[in-house]
């Protein structure tokens, strides 16, 4: 009771800036046999002191607030985006971890407040961006204040999950959240999960908006079980919809059933009303449940053609060189300016002399080109490269490397895995037709109504993982028996020659295997003849040289002739 | 402990039992490489494998692959034999490329052309065709392949289909599992390793060949890092045994987990499996393995290896870091009980599940090994000596050459002060060792075959470059003496240990080079070349030594080779057959070889002429070159 009195109380004596929230859910079944879905939590604020909120997360304006943050945007990402079957997502994110930030104009130690903006998040969202240092991360070539990197080792997993939806005002118990449950997310074949805070300024006047987004692909193939197309919400996310997030001033469900033309389907519910023909609109008040009977068509579709997509490998093989290539396709009907970056780690240093960008074979030469080359362990090899891509074509943009040896300290656990390289960012402005669902305006019925003609997108290619030369670590051991055994054996001579003199003396002879045996020989001779011969015995053991011996010493080895001659005549006299 | 200052070695007593008796030592040591490599087949000397990786748990999990879903076996192999009976040459593309589409594969194809390197204007083209299972649960950083070489009815070779079929059911039960977290590659390629070579040539956007002579084309798709592959050959629907091969290209070898893993399926399948087509019995079973069996076992993967031809596609894997196995599956010949393709099929997702658990590439357990069965391996630490005691027999005796000729200098007479490079001849014997290495640059395979297919370009290509290299080999035989004879003299007054220590070091050294990636082959050779190099004296050799070192001439041991094996091959065949025959196979091995060598990079012929040759003929001459001791012993 008390509780709810406060609660009360803030409603009266809060600000008086308002906050508004929506929650969205756009579902696009695909021809390829799978399906879409985009969730998009929005926050719209006034203010941007974050000393109080309502709706807006508090922990994560604290953080926007201490480190001077204008702009925001984390990405955790599971899979990767097909863009070949599954089109354009709403945002484009690499597989791991992306995050990107501008800080405000004024901020004097930007990167101080970077690396405190990066511990403060891996914090918050129990990822590990905690990792974000120089070595991988890079500022815009023309931007002071922004800040990008990304991890592409970063397994996303529930313990991501469970604290972004913390940050919603319903948390995951009402509204579209409760349709997000971490055994089905990961089930999914692609999930992503994105903060994006920014300002929007209007003549002067701003307002703060943040996106709380999920990405989600499932394969029809593990939600329907009777290899046909057919998805349902319950399907999809192992719940129906219950109860509705009384915060939300909005709260809807968009069905794109623009794919119905090649594949005609059946959905359980009417739609409220229809956008543009083929979206299909439900508000949500109450329990709520949604599915599709979709039959497998006779001929599959395997790709969506879109107008532009990437493609991105290593090249060679061995640890000895290797060449780094991305191709962009362009199919669209008239050229496209592209701009290309790519941050490549400092342990593949690349040469800018092999870069090279052909399209169609033929060799081009870039608009523009913005190349900061790396440092060891310091900075990354930054490459912005801005093209124009030629109707119809497919550029190709490659570039030698050599693979590093690194500090045996720097390899991880399972060093023999490989080492992850993050994907390049392909930056282009197509026809907004094009692209299935933008992500310019705050809402996704925004953007959905928007009637652009163009639109910038952002697409990032694949990982990958290389193998730079690893040292066996099981090896440590023998190494260590090795070095120890040569030690042992070069440490006697090298104490005996630096530490004592040397000084000529008379030959003594050193036995070896076959003068023992004839010591022997002679020794027992001298037991069984000793009577018949004179005791001179001992005397007769030192040799007497012949001359033909005379450059060669059986223990001093190669002395000089004039030496032995001097000896033998000491020794003769 | 004079191990490093101590100037007095080399000149003990020990020593010089080594330099009186070194002829001794090297034929012990050359009869004890023998027996120790015989023995290391036996129980004793072998040990039981293991698997190093844990991670691989293989069998952990039950086999699920059945026939309930969606199209069965019956129909994909019915289908299948449909279309390949329209096309009698060709590979049905289109319909491997809906069938993969239909099962929801990112399908893509990939065109080839083999530009023929020993007749211009001679092309060759081809197209692979695969789908990739793009799996669940990772970003396409890693993935395995498995795949199929095509093989249209009018080939040689024994059908592939029922594999194909095998092919189609696995990746149809494959798409509906989720567990994948490497993608899989399904790979049907075409022209046997041809297609295989330029689909991984073009995978890795590299040319191992020669350049220009095979255009791999580009690829639209790829899945990452290929961490291992298998290849199918199933040549039945009923089958009879699975063997495994190993060997690659240059005698590579796969990682020796891949190989246990794939006997330890087969074993819980019970699918009866061998290598080199002899079965090693398998756990809970009576074992049939004699000393002699394992014995005849091990020669034949040495045999195998030695030709640095890979035995399957699966070689062609080995070169780009990629762990690769064929299992060929024989059909059942007679009645009895056989294995249906269902066990291979679970025996290959056993396989497939276990390389999805894999953290880290291969990189635990053998690389080198032997097999002497399917359960036993021989380690590196265990063959290699054998070969060490044939290299050491040649180090002895270049060893002792050396320090017997300098104790005779010192001891002969000290008035004759020459200057060292005068008394060793430095000039002539470079000359000689130049020389000879020349002419083996010139005949190496991208230089030499060209000009003589251009030379005779009416005769057959086999037969020209038989022409080519035989007449070369005579002329230089021949010629060579008479030279060394004739011309060199002024030299009358010299030795030439040298020249004899130089090419006994190099013959060492390069036997050891080349059995640190081919132990087969090195060690083969070395049985081969130490025992004659070993008799060879510096000067005054006797003609029978002359005549054995003719015979183990490289082209004279290829056509003892090629006899050898015809004479097993065809033992009815009357004298004068029998010797065009090996003509002909020895003429069309090194086409073969050269071929091998432009596309594949395969150093067989390379080595042949690169270190045999030139070895050789710097031997020849030295045997030819006139010496002061004749002389003396005339006078006297």
């Amino acid at each position: 009771m008390n509780a709810k009195c406060l609660g009360f109380l803030f409603v009266f004596i809060g600000p008086a800036y308002s906050e508004t929230y929506s929650e969205e859910l756009f579902i696009k079944p695909l021809a390829t046999g799978y399906v879409y879905s985009f969730f998009q939590f929005t926050v719209i604020r006034e203010d941007d002191s974050f000393k109080h909120s309502t709706l807006f997360p508090h922990s994560l304006g604290d953080i926007i607030d201490r480190f001077h943050v204008a702009e925001l945007n984390v990405d955790l990402t599971s899979g990767l985006w097909r863009h070949k079957s599954w089109g354009y997502p709403a945002v484009d994110a690499p597989s791991g971890a992306e995050i990107s930030a501008r800080f405000h104009n004024d901020t004097q130690d930007v990167d101080k407040n970077w690396y405190g903006l990066t511990n403060a998040l891996s914090g918050l969202l129990c990822t590990s961006l905690n990792f974000i240092n120089s070595a991988n991360s890079y500022e815009s070539s023309s931007d002071r204040v922004y800040r990008y990197s990304n991890l592409p080792r970063e397994n996303v997993c529930t313990e991501n999950l469970t604290p972004w939806k913390k940050l919603l005002p319903c948390d995951s118990t009402r509204g579209l959240s409760s349709l997000l449950n971490s055994g089905r997310v990961h089930n999914a074949n692609y999930h992503s999960l994105g903060i994006h805070f920014r300002p929007l300024c209007l003549a002067g006047k701003c307002k703060y908006e943040l996106r709380q987004t999920v990405s989600l692909v499932y394969d029809s193939v593990f939600i329907s079980f009777n290899n046909n197309y057919d998805w349902s919400l319950r399907k999809m996310f192992g719940t129906g919809l219950f109860k509705t997030c009384p915060l939300a001033d909005y709260s809807k469900i968009y069905l794109d059933t623009s794919s119905n033309s090649s594949v005609p389907y059946l959905i359980s519910q009417e739609p409220d009303y229809m956008l543009k023909n083929n979206i299909a609109v439900y508000n949500l008040n109450g329990i709520f449940h949604l599915s599709a009977i979709v039959p497998r068509p006779k001929i599959v579709v395997s790709e969506l053609r879109p107008l532009l997509y990437t493609d991105r490998f290593i090249t060679g093989f061995g640890q000895e060189y290797g060449g780094l290539v991305t191709r962009i396709y362009n199919d669209h009907k008239s050229s496209i300016i592209a701009t290309v970056i790519e941050n490549i780690p400092w342990f593949l240093p690349i040469y800018y002399h092999t870069l090279k960008v052909t399209s169609n074979g033929v060799r081009v030469t870039p608009k523009a080109l913005i190349y900061k080359p790396g440092k060891g362990r310091v900075r990354i090899y930054y490459l912005e490269i801005v093209l124009e891509l030629a109707p119809r074509s497919v550029t190709e943009i490659s570039v030698q490397f050599d693979y590093v040896f690194l500090k045996w300290q720097e390899y991880p656990p399972d060093a023999n895995h490989g080492f992850y390289i993050g994907s390049a960012i392909v930056k282009a402005t197509i026809p907004r037709h094009a692209t299935s669902l933008t992500f310019d305006k705050s809402l996704i019925v925004d953007n959905l109504n928007s009637t652009g003609s163009d639109y910038l997108i952002c697409l990032k290619t694949e990982n990958f993982i290389i193998t730079l030369p690893t040292p066996d670590f099981s090896m440590p051991y023998n190494v260590i028996c090795l070095a120890c055994t040569v030690v042992a054996l070069a440490f006697g001579p090298i104490h005996n020659i630096t530490t004592k003199r040397l000084k000529l003396t008379t030959a003594k002879y050193v036995p070896g295997l076959a003068s023992v045996a004839q010591k022997l020989y002679v020794w027992l001779e001298n037991i069984f003849w000793s009577k018949k011969k004179n005791k001179t015995g001992k005397a007769a053991v030192v040799k007497v040289f012949v001359p033909e011996e005379l450059s060669y010493h059986p223990t001093l080895g190669h002395v000089s002739e004039e030496f032995m001659k001097d000896k033998v005549d000491y020794i003769a006299s | 402990m004079g191990l490093l200052t101590d100037p007095s070695v080399g000149h003990g007593a020990l020593t010089s039992i080594f330099v009186r008796h070194h002829n001794r030592f090297c034929i012990l040591m050359y009869i004890v490489s023998v027996v120790l490599f015989c023995m290391l087949a036996h129980y004793s000397l072998s040990s039981q494998t293991y698997f190093s990786e844990n991670a691989l748990l293989p069998g952990l999990v039950k086999g699920q692959l059945n026939d309930n879903t969606g199209s069965s076996f019956r129909d994909h192999f019915r289908e299948l034999n449909a279309e390949a009976q329209h096309y009698e040459t060709e590979t049905p593309h289109a319909y491997l490329i809906s069938k993969f589409k239909n099962l929801r594969l990112e399908t893509y194809s990939h065109n080839f052309t083999l530009n023929y390197p020993l007749k211009k204007n001679t092309k060759y083209t081809g197209r692979n065709v695969y789908g990739i299972l793009r799996a669940p649960r990772s970003a396409s950083i890693e993935s395995i392949v498995l795949s199929v070489p095509y093989r249209a009815p009018s080939s040689v070779f024994p059908s592939t289909l029922p594999g194909l079929a095998v092919m189609f059911q696995i990746a149809q039960f494959f798409r509906q599992q989720i567990y994948w977290a490497k993608d899989i590659i399904f790979l049907v390629t075409e022209h046997e390793q041809l297609g295989m070579q330029a689909w991984l040539e073009a995978y890795h956007g590299t040319s191992c060949g020669s350049p220009g002579v095979l255009d791999s084309g580009k690829l639209s798709g790829r899945a990452g890092a290929i961490q291992a592959a298998i290849n199918l050959e199933i040549h039945s629907d009923k089958i009879g045994h699975i063997d495994i091969k190993l060997s690659g290209l240059n005698g590579q070898l796969p990682n020796l987990d891949l190989v246990n893993l794939a006997h330890r399926l087969c074993n819980k399948e019970s699918v009866k499996h061998t290598f080199n087509n002899v079965d090693g019995g398998a756990i809970g079973r009576n074992k049939v393995n004699s000393y002699y069996t394992n014995l005849s076992t091990m020669m034949s993967m040495v045999m195998t290896q030695a030709t640095g031809v890979p035995d399957g596609n699966h070689g062609l894997f080995h070169r780009f870091g990629i762990e690769a196995i064929t299992l060929e599956g024989y059909e059942k010949e007679g009645r009895g009980i056989y294995s249906s393709v269902f066990q291979i099929g679970r025996v290959i997702e056993g396989m497939f599940r276990s390389l999805n658990n894999l953290l880290e590439r291969f990189h635990q357990s053998f690389f080198f090994y032997l097999l002497p069965s399917t359960d036993r391996y021989v380690s590196i630490g265990l063959y290699m000596p054998c070969l060490v005691l044939l290299v050491g027999a040649l180090f002895l005796k270049a060893f002792s050459t050396w320090i017997q000729h300098s104790s005779e200098h010192k001891s002969g007479d000290p008035s004759a002060q020459a200057t060292i490079p005068e008394r060793l001849n430095v000039g002539m014997v470079s000359v000689i060792i130049l020389g000879s290495h020349v002419v083996g640059l010139i005949l190496l395979p991208n230089l030499a075959p060209a000009y003589f297919t251009h030379f005779w370009n009416h005769i057959p290509t086999h037969r020209a470059l038989l022409l080519g290299y035989g007449s070369l080999s005579i002329t230089s035989v021949c010629l060579l003496p008479i030279i060394m004879n004739k011309c060199l003299n002024s030299f009358k007054s010299s030795n030439w240990v040298l020249l004899h220590v130089i090419c006994l070091l190099e013959l060492g050294i390069g036997l050891l080079c080349v059995s640190m990636h081919n132990f087969s082959l090195g060690y083969l050779t070395a049985l081969v070349y130490v025992l004659p190099a070993v008799c060879i004296k510096s000067s005054q050799n006797r003609i029978i030594v002359k005549l054995l070192w003719l015979i183990v001439h490289p082209m004279c041991s290829l056509f003892w080779i090629t006899a050898y094996i015809t004479f097993t091959t065809y033992p009815e065949l009357p004298i004068s057959d029998f010797l065009t025959k090996i003509l002909e196979a020895s003429s069309q091995w090194m086409v073969l070889s050269t071929i091998d060598n432009m596309i594949y990079g395969n150093w067989a012929f390379s080595v042949g002429v690169l270190l045999l040759l030139p070895v050789w003929t710097s031997f020849w001459c030295l045997m030819f070159l006139p010496t002061n001791v004749s002389q003396k012993l005339k006078a006297e």
